[in-house]
């Protein structure tokens, strides 16, 4: 009985060794609405898709994390895209705020803008 | 007694089997991601190199979760795009010419990302089946332009359906046709998504990883360098 406890034991903390421990970020069901929406671009994937973007923000917020890299920066070039104009560049400043890294990036988002609604 | 003290050892080796092939620390494998410490990477649209025409745009949506969660930014696939298609950038094949110093006075990455779809395909012979996605990983450095990490992964499924518990011919005309539905209905996604998360797995954490610079010690499965294997072809 007893070395059945110990191999029992052993096996688990192997296991263990292998697998991974909390995910850095929330993601939500992003992956499959956005292969949805690669699948078939209408009114009804963008939308669930936008809903995925809105719920990460929201369940990030819930479980202490960061949202996720890109996130902000995704929904506020689909306002921008939709004609959302304030919304959007807020959107945009909010993932320079988080990741300052994305600064240069944003910035070209922002003047591909100004000169399409030229 | 005699027989548990055989048993252990073989579990524990096992085991370790099942984590790693052949052993490689991440920091031996890509010393320079520890002295470089790219912070955001650009994921260019992948190189499709199999028959399976809308494989790189499904397999691009596999990428930003566990690429994030590794540690690192990741620029929004969906906005790069566009701005690249606006660009007339679109196709990999003609990006691969641009040099990744470029990508980094663009769009500000640190490294850039180069993806090879190698298999997206179902093999299929009456009783037995499988899904098998292939995929390789290249990271190019925008301020050196050196290769800094490189891993490559194959994730296979089985789709080889039952018998329903009949024997003999009856038992393989059944298994041929559950072979036949599973092998239809299987989706490629489930399989790509393992890919991707076995790829990132194995490459030293960034920046929003909490083990970010602790991970150096950490056992990865040597690959294969793949610009020296075309340069030997």
């Amino acid at each position: 009985m007893k070395t059945q406890c110990i191999i029992a034991f052993l096996a688990l903390a192997m296991f263990a060794g292998c697998a991974t421990s909390g995910k850095t970020f929330y993601w939500g069901e992003y992956s499959s609405t956005l292969y949805d929406l690669k699948k078939n671009p209408d009114e009804k994937t963008l939308e669930a898709h936008k809903k995925t973007l809105l719920l990460i923000m929201e369940e990030s917020g819930k479980r202490e994390k960061q949202v996720p890299p890109g996130v902000y920066a995704e929904y506020g070039y689909i306002l921008l895209r939709s004609g959302n104009e304030a919304d959007g560049m807020e959107f945009l400043d909010k993932e320079t705020s988080l990741y300052p890294e994305s600064a240069i990036f944003i910035q070209r988002i922002k003047s591909e803008y100004a000169r399409r609604i030229k | 007694m005699k027989s548990s003290r055989f048993v252990i050892p073989w579990i524990l080796f096992l085991s370790l089997g099942g984590c790693a092939p052949s052993h490689i620390t991440k920091e031996e494998f890509a010393p320079e991601m520890y002295t470089e410490k790219p912070v955001s990477i650009l994921v260019l649209p992948p190189i499709n190199k199999t028959t399976a025409a809308d494989a790189k745009e499904y397999y691009a949506t596999t990428v930003a979760e566990p690429l994030t969660n590794s540690g690192y930014y990741v620029y929004p696939m969906e906005v790069v795009y566009d701005i690249l298609q606006q660009e007339g950038l679109f196709d990999t094949e003609t990006m691969m010419n641009v040099p990744p110093q470029k990508f980094g006075e663009y769009f500000g990455a640190d490294a850039v990302l180069y993806v090879t779809l190698l298999e997206w395909n179902t093999h299929y012979f009456l009783t037995s089946g499988n899904v098998t996605v292939k995929a390789a990983c290249e990271l190019r450095s925008t301020h050196t332009g050196n290769l800094i990490w490189f891993y490559d992964e194959a994730v296979e499924v089985s789709t080889t359906g039952d018998t329903g518990g009949a024997g003999g011919i009856a038992g393989l005309l059944v298994q041929a046709i559950t072979t036949a539905v599973k092998t239809a209905t299987q989706s490629y996604i489930p399989v790509a998504r393992d890919a991707s998360a076995k790829i990132f797995l194995a490459m030293p954490f960034g920046k929003y990883h909490k083990q970010f610079g602790q991970d150096r010690k950490s056992q990865v499965e040597k690959k294969e360098n793949p610009t020296q294997q075309e340069k030997a072809k």
